[in-house]
């Protein structure tokens, strides 16, 4: 990390914890990612097909009476709330595996978890007998054995990143682009009757339209057994952050703090990704925009998630509204402004400045 | 004069192949059609259902599939030698999504019917891909093969999402061109092939013109302009055998990944690596890699279709990942892919990936 020495030495400590959770930049940054989150989410329950004044829409929120209520409570909450959830999931997951992994292209997108993901939660809605219940259950299997099958073959005496990101993108793909994964995928959807074909498309695209409560159930979920981890897991990315030979100094047990931090990252992930579908380019992009906020030198965490939901809801709200009538799947929005971040990010040195 | 029998017997070898693969591509399928039958189609028509199946559906398939295989295969082989770099291939790069996105606008937005109106847009949406995957690479700091394929990777990503963001609007044309954007040979007419073979038979005639170029081009830049070659009419000559090779065959079969990376690899221990003979052996092989694939893929769920994209891809990703595991460990000089620039710049810092765990 380019910027570890300099930031770390003109902070005034050596205490490595300093900024993990309580630097005052970093509160004051989540308290307006927050701000932002509530004014977006807002503004998405009003605007749509049937625009609803403001206030009609506050009052549906608290439970009076109000005109607005079917539309606000049974049609947008859902999705704003599907969107948050899945949001967050998707930046705290990023901002773990570029953490430990210590590179900001080592994220889900590219290293074959949300492919696998997508496989799973695919192959549960067009294969005949298998009910939409264990839609997030294969995603989340997917996942974790796409990602165990990337590192495994990435393994040769140690983890070289240009390895894991070339044999994730073609062991899964990105975004777009066929990868062995992908194409089964493709499979899949090329097999299915017609129904069960453009469900599959419209979900693989990434959208979160006619998103039900149920949907936000499982990347909840997750986050509810992740923030708590939070202490912990920004405590340990920052003794990691020091290198291995002072995280082992400091007590941390390398492999099994890397392991359980992953195992966190690929459920994060697989559950965002079974709930909203493969919205692409929120892992890899949130925790960078948040740690260039918070110009902390590793990944934010609770930054990364609040960044994370506030870019899904807004590149939703957007996908809504910018072409309406017609509606885009949110995955096409964070895609167009992602990918070309990504080429961006290759060109400066080492993807951190 | 026993490298030239070898190299010759491998030309013979791969036609052997092919020839194969063109009987198989006319014979199997959800209806197997025998191969007396099969002849019969072709010399002597009586009419009967399997004998118009071959003629009417798999004739044509046959005739593009051979087609596309070999203009991938030789942009394949082109593209690894201008950049120097084993896994440079026009799908992983973004080549092709550049083409599909050309024609994918042309098509629903524009309203062009015919191939020779749609294959121009083709070229521009190759060409844009090419040149921004070239630049980003080339100004990346990382280890060559890593920023090459990710730079096709967010390519791909980018013109991908302006491509479905075009097709969802319309669900029946999303309907017609989903098998088409994953590539596929089904239901391509003989004049798909007749269309695009001009513009093939030029980016051969370019690819054949480049040979030599690559050849000193391999030896690093300096001693190829020791030798004396002109480096810029080799990289001009090698950029437009590639949009022009890549833009025909994905305006006929759709964005098809892998073969170009797959089939100069396959053949390299075969002919050697200079590129008169690899060119030649590509043209040869890649022809019947796209038509088995096809042909498996016809074979795997009968009586539906896997698209032949699909069964390269399902090739290629563990080709791919071989070709990774197999290169050493990547240096730490980071070699420009186009230190042509005069005056070399100073050395860039070493890639910042340490290894982990």
């Amino acid at each position: 990390m380019a910027a570890v020495g300099p930031a770390r030495l003109t902070s005034g400590s050596l205490l490595p914890y300093r900024h993990s959770l309580g630097g005052v930049r970093n509160v004051a940054v989540c308290g307006v990612l927050a701000a932002l989150l509530v004014l977006t989410s807002t503004l998405a329950l009003s605007v749509g097909e049937f625009p609803l004044p403001l206030p009609e829409v506050l009052r549906a929120l608290v439970g009076l009476p109000s005109s607005a209520e079917l539309i606000v409570l049974e049609l947008r909450l859902p999705r704003v709330l599907t969107g948050i959830a899945a949001g967050a999931a998707l930046g705290l997951a990023g901002a773990i595996f570029q953490a430990v992994i210590r590179n900001p292209l080592a994220s889900p997108d590219l290293i074959g978890v949300t492919a696998g993901g997508s496989l799973g939660a695919v192959a549960a809605i067009t294969l005949a007998g298998i009910s939409a219940v264990w839609v997030p259950v294969l995603a989340l299997v997917g996942a974790a054995v796409a990602g165990t099958l990337v590192y495994v073959l990435a393994w040769r005496r140690g983890i070289a990143l240009s390895r894991l990101v070339v044999i994730g993108i073609a062991l899964g793909g990105t975004g777009f682009a066929a990868g062995a994964l992908n194409s089964l995928t493709s499979l899949l959807v090329a097999k299915a009757d017609i129904t069960d074909a453009q469900e599959a498309t419209v979900w693989l695209t990434g959208s979160l339209h006619g998103r039900d409560l149920d949907m936000a159930v499982p990347p909840l979920l997750a986050l509810l057994v992740a923030l708590p981890l939070v202490p912990v897991a920004a405590r340990t990315l920052r003794a990691l952050s020091l290198g291995d030979d002072v995280a082992a100094g400091l007590g941390t047990h390398l492999a099994r703090a890397r392991l359980a931090l992953l195992a966190l990252g690929v459920g994060l992930a697989a559950t965002a990704t079974a709930a909203v579908g493969a919205v692409n380019f929120v892992a890899l992009g949130a925790p960078q925009i948040a740690r260039r906020l918070t110009r902390t030198s590793i990944e934010p965490l609770v930054a990364s998630a609040l960044t994370g939901a506030l870019v899904v809801t807004a590149a939703d709200l957007l996908a809504r509204r910018a072409f309406a009538p017609v509606e885009l799947p949110v995955g096409v929005f964070t895609a167009a402004i992602g990918a070309p971040y990504l080429l961006w990010l290759l060109t400066r040195a080492g993807g951190v400045r | 004069m026993r490298q030239v029998g070898r190299r010759l017997g491998a030309l013979v070898l791969g036609a052997t192949l092919l020839g194969l693969a063109l009987l198989a591509s006319l014979a199997l399928g959800a209806r197997p059609v025998a191969l007396p039958d099969v002849v019969g189609a072709l010399t002597d028509f009586d009419g009967s259902p399997d004998q118009i199946a071959v003629r009417s559906l798999r004739v044509p398939r046959t005739v593009v599939g051979v087609v596309v295989g070999l203009a991938l295969g030789v942009a394949g082989a082109v593209m690894q030698g201008l950049t120097r770099n084993p896994v440079a291939d026009p799908g992983l790069l973004g080549v092709s999504a550049g083409a599909a996105l050309g024609v994918v606008v042309s098509v629903v937005v524009g309203g062009v019917a015919a191939v020779s109106g749609y294959v121009w847009f083709a070229f521009a949406g190759a060409l844009v891909a090419a040149l921004t995957v070239y630049a980003v690479a080339n100004r990346s700091p990382r280890a060559p093969i890593t920023s090459l394929v990710l730079a096709g990777a967010a390519v791909t990503a980018t013109l991908g999402s302006i491509t479905s963001a075009v097709l969802v609007v319309d669900q029946q044309t999303l309907e017609q061109y989903r098998f088409w954007a994953v590539g596929s040979l089904v239901g391509r007419e003989v004049g798909l092939a007749v269309a695009i073979l001009p513009f093939v038979g030029i980016g051969l005639l370019a690819a054949a013109m480049c040979a030599r170029g690559l050849d000193a081009l391999a030896l690093g830049d300096d001693v190829a302009r020791a030798l004396g070659r002109n480096l810029a009419t080799t990289r001009v000559l090698c950029g437009l055998a590639i949009v022009l090779l890549t833009g025909a065959a994905v305006a006929a079969a759709g964005p098809i990944a892998f073969v170009g990376l797959i089939v100069p690899h396959l053949v390299r221990p075969l002919v050697g690596s200079g590129h008169g003979w690899l060119l030649a052996a590509c043209a040869v092989y890649a022809p019947s890699l796209l038509l088995w694939a096809d042909v498996l893929g016809r074979l795997l769920i009968r009586p539906a279709e896997v698209p032949a994209g699909v069964v390269t891809a399902l090739l290629g990703a563990p080709f791919l990942i071989w070709v990774i595991r197999r290169e050493r460990r990547s240096p730490a000089s980071t070699r420009s892919l186009d230190p042509a620039v005069p005056g070399s710049a100073p050395p860039p810092p070493p890639p910042r990936e340490r290894a982990v765990a």
